[in-house]
């Protein structure tokens, strides 16, 4: 983020950057409580892995891990699992997020808005609901499993790789199809129009000029999808039928054999792809924007012709049928005393108080850490966009890492660092919500700075003039500017708060306990109808959280 | 003065939901009295019924947090000498004389575990046995049929290739379950016997499940044709009327102890005590004895009957001396 003129430059004019950092000392404080917070709860624990992959705080420094790592095959075979199935299911996620964002943003029919609302509903489950839900349709004995034998003979099972990749594929879907859904709305039609008058066919503008203008944004889309399917470790537990995947392993080395030094090893694979991603999207994929993001966007829209309509509608058509599918097992599932054998309605299923209670706690605690992500991210984002920040682009640099960082290597540094002296806080909220607030706050960033962009200097050099202090125009004109950013930040990470696993896994407590780790407790003991039922409350919450956010956004016509 | 609204909405959220939360703790007649934290190895649903049965008799509320058995006593591991939770209430025989070892239990002498013998409780109090159980196949009579499957009588027949893919077993290195049967087969046919048993098994296993439970779930939902789990988990599911038939293999099979204790230093020691006690009372037991094949006092009938026949002379200590090498063996040859 190249530092805007700062706003308070002409009144004081130290000549070191130290200088005009202590000129506000208010913000240079905040700044330094940040930069110490960002240091303890996203580099600590990521450095302490590394530190204990190599046996430090054990004894001495030694290389056997490693050489473990090696030696066993089935570790290797664990990290080219990982990420192969990372691949195809990015590969098949950018395809059906190119199909169905074609189809959304260049239609306007009922269609296209419900192929819209589906497509994002994996955001409210967690993420191996998909597994279950896979279970019960394909599993050896699943609903079109038996029915197919019927038909055909022979029998085939979801469990192993492939049921990995089909559940990660559903459940990060979304998030790809998020980025590149934004990319081709915000996108000028002229150049398509252009290559039409031209003579080019659908097929071809597409090809030539669509894609390639949204290059930037699938590319990103890419990434993300990648990175996250890489980290997946609960799919693999629950559909992997044995087949071994890098983070799965990590977590069952903790909480099986409480092999941390082993465990961290898995971990240093799993970062190094994730970290080398994160640098090459922060470096080298610097919107490369070809100036196309115009003021009015999707206004104007090309019209899909025929052939591509009908293409890009199937698929987009059969792939939210089969999400929608998804859905309707969980919910079926909850509500009948076993899927598939005994189809009885029942509510038996939604009387487990250790399930409400773990909801409740997940509810406080995705809240608050929602808040607070949100809140700090929007903070840091003014500070960094406005502020001259000794050391700026390093804790920028670490702050939208703790996005990248697999949610298994975070947990298990923080059970590293926070069970013991100094920091006793394993077993407590405390932990949890600042597990979840440090891994997010990213996103309250991201969020913050891109609207920094948008906001000239010139509302706050005009407070200024007129006398008001610099605290005074932060809270008076910036604060305001930043509720859509801040709201869009709270609703995403309060969702993946929600659903989150991987990290806070290692960090509950019987009296701590989160709903979706309770959730992928009771699938491991194979009792689909409490998962269904207890997921499905969960869904229940989350979107009519959205609603009434949504509802609020309509009364007050803040966009969000 | 719009834009303030949304905050307003927020804070409003977060009252609403802080003071559900006092509320309902307030209102809870259960946690009354004071909390405690308690780990777990039972199954979520046995569990449940079991707190309510202390909860609604002393009064205590209870927050339970289900761990496998290995998984517990990892944790427990990582956590000493601070632990987690003020007790354990359901765990291996073994793993408790492994804790009694590390010193992570704290003594009570309970009165109300005077009926149940000796043999089934630790003379300083440090754990208490309040049931046991024992490895039992489930096989789901419908597959069998269907893929035209012999019924299997024994360990040794689970080894013919007709079952090739069709047994599910747990995990041992996560499951408390299946280390029992892995040890039962050690004590059953010696060590390097059980070994060879162990890689032809591994042939015909379909999945390694991670929890003890799963291969009885999996196979009354006709997923696997045999499951190798332990006794209630299938007669509860027989019970519901699933297609499934509890076979004990004639070699007969391991059984374990199933214990309670008080971690060291915890700081409701009186609310865990009042725990223990109403676990080893005659109300405590007759609770268990809905869900268990045996409890420990003897006056107590629990679910099975005759089964004694079947047990071997199964060696917990022994289980416990060498867990640590079996189960550093057993990931290397099948993990």
């Amino acid at each position: 983020m190249d530092a805007t003129q700062p706003v308070n430059n002409r009144l004081k004019s130290s000549s070191t950057i130290w200088g005009r950092f202590w000129a506000e000392p208010w913000f240079a404080i905040a700044t330094i409580i940040l930069a110490v917070a960002i240091i303890v709860f996203i580099v600590a624990p990521v450095f302490a892995v590394l530190l204990k992959s190599f046996g430090i705080g054990t004894g001495q420094l030694t290389l056997d891990y490693y050489k473990q790592f090696f030696q066993a095959s089935y570790y290797w075979d664990a990290l080219l699992n990982s990420i192969l199935s990372a691949v195809i299911s990015t590969v098949i996620v950018l395809f059906l997020s190119i199909n169905i964002a074609l189809y959304v943003t260049r239609s306007k029919s009922f269609l296209s808005k419900s192929f819209q609302g589906i497509a994002l509903l994996p955001l409210v489950a967690p993420p191996f609901i998909f597994s279950l839900a896979l279970i019960i349709l394909f599993g050896r004995s699943g609903i079109v499993t038996d029915y197919v034998s019927q038909l055909f003979g022979g029998q085939f099972s979801i469990y192993g790789f492939w049921g990995v990749v089909l559940a990660q594929i559903i459940g990060y879907f979304p998030i790809g199809y998020m980025l590149v859904e934004s990319t081709m709305r915000n996108m000028n039609a002229d150049l398509e129009y252009a290559a039409q008058d031209l003579g080019a066919n659908q097929w071809r503008t597409i090809g030539g000029i669509t894609l390639p203008l949204a290059k930037s944004g699938i590319i990103k889309a890419g990434l993300l999808v990648f990175v996250m399917a890489l980290a997946d470790f609960s799919n693999p537990l629950i559909i992997g039928g044995g087949t071994r995947f890098l983070a799965s392993e990590a977590y069952l080395l903790v909480v099986g054999q409480h092999n941390l030094e082993l465990a961290a090893v898995l971990g240093v694979f799993l970062i190094i792809p994730s970290l080398l991603i994160f640098i090459f999207q922060t470096y080298f994929l610097k919107d490369s924007s070809v100036g196309t993001i115009s003021g009015e966007s999707g206004s104007h829209s090309v019209p899909l012709s025929k052939s591509v309509k009908s293409f890009v509608g199937t698929i987009s058509g059969l792939f939210t049928a089969f999400i929608l599918l998804m859905f309707v097992m969980v919910v079926l599932g909850a509500f009948v005393k076993i899927i598939g054998i005994n189809n009885t309605f029942t509510l038996e299923h939604f009387n487990n108080r250790t399930g409400w209670d773990s909801l409740y706690t997940s509810l406080i605690v995705s809240f608050i850490s929602a808040l607070l992500a949100a809140g700090i991210g929007i903070l840091q984002g003014f500070l960094f966009a406005r502020k001259p920040i000794p050391g700026k682009k390093l804790l920028e640099f670490l702050t939208l890492f703790g996005l990248a960082v697999p949610g298994t290597v975070m947990g298990i540094g923080y059970v590293l660092i926070f069970n013991g002296p100094p920091f006793f806080l394993t077993g407590t909220v405390m932990i949890l919500v600042l597990n979840m607030t440090f891994r997010k706050i990213g996103v309250g960033l991201e969020a913050a700075i891109s609207k920094m962009h948008q906001i000239d200097t010139s509302m706050e050099e005009a407070s200024n003039d007129l006398g008001a202090g610099p605290y005074k125009t932060f809270w008076k004109v910036i604060v305001p500017l930043m509720v859509p950013p801040f709201t869009a930040g709270f609703i995403y990470a309060f969702m993946t708060a929600m659903v989150s696993i991987s990290s806070v896994v290692f960090l509950i407590s019987p009296n701590t306990n989160l709903v979706a780790i309770y959730i992928l407790n009771l699938a491991e003991q194979a009792k689909i109808g409490l998962a269904s039922a207890m997921s499905f409350i969960m869904i229940v919450i989350v979107l009519a959280c959205l609603a009434l956010l949504k509802f609020v956004e309509k009364k007050t016509g803040i966009r969000i | 003065m719009k834009k303030y609204l949304l905050l307003f909405v927020f804070l409003t959220i977060g009252l609403i939901l802080t003071a559900c939360g006092d509320s309902e703790d307030a209102t809870e007649a259960n946690g009354a009295k004071g909390e405690i934290d308690v780990y777990t190895h039972n199954d979520s649903e046995e569990m449940q019924d079991l707190v309510k049965g202390l909860e609604d008799e002393t009064g205590i509320g209870v927050n339970v947090l289900r761990l496998s058995s290995g998984e517990g006593w990892s944790r427990m591991n990582s956590e000493a000498p601070d632990f987690g939770a003020d007790m354990q209430w359901g765990m291996l025989h073994s793993i408790a004389l492994k804790a009694e070892n590390e010193d992570y239990l704290e003594p009570y002498d309970s009165p109300t575990w005077e009926d149940v013998p000796d043999e089934f409780k630790d003379e300083d109090g440090k754990w208490y046995g309040w049931s046991y159980w024992f490895n039992l196949l489930a096989i789901n009579t419908d597959i069998l049929e269907e893929k035209g499957l012999d019924k299997p009588e024994s360990w040794e027949d689970l080894l013919d290739p007709q079952y090739k893919g069709e047994i599910v077993l747990p995990d041992p290195g996560t499951s408390g379950t299946s280390y029992l049967f892995v040890s039962t087969i050690m004590q059953i046919m010696g060590e390097d016997e059980g070994w060879d048993y162990l890689e032809k098994l591994d042939e015909n296993v379909g999945q390694y499940a991670k929890s003890g439970d799963a291969p009885a779930q999996m196979t009354a939902q006709g997923e696997y044709a045999i499951g190798i789990t332990w006794d209630q988990a299938v007669y509860n599911r027989v019970d519901e009327g699933y297609p499934l038939e509890a076979v004990i293999p004639n070699e007969g099979v391991g059984y374990d102890l199933d214990v309670v204790w008080m971690f060291k230093d915890t700081k409701n020691k009186e609310l865990v005590e009042e725990a223990i006690d109403y676990i080893g009372s005659e109300e405590g037991m007759k609770k268990s004895a809905e869900h268990r094949s045996m409890v420990t006092n003897p006056n107590i009938e629990g679910t099975a009957e005759e089964i004694e026949d079947y047990l071997i002379d199964y060696d917990a200590v022994w289980a416990e001396e060498n867990r640590d090498r079996i189960m550093k063996e057993w990931r290397e040859n099948f993990s």
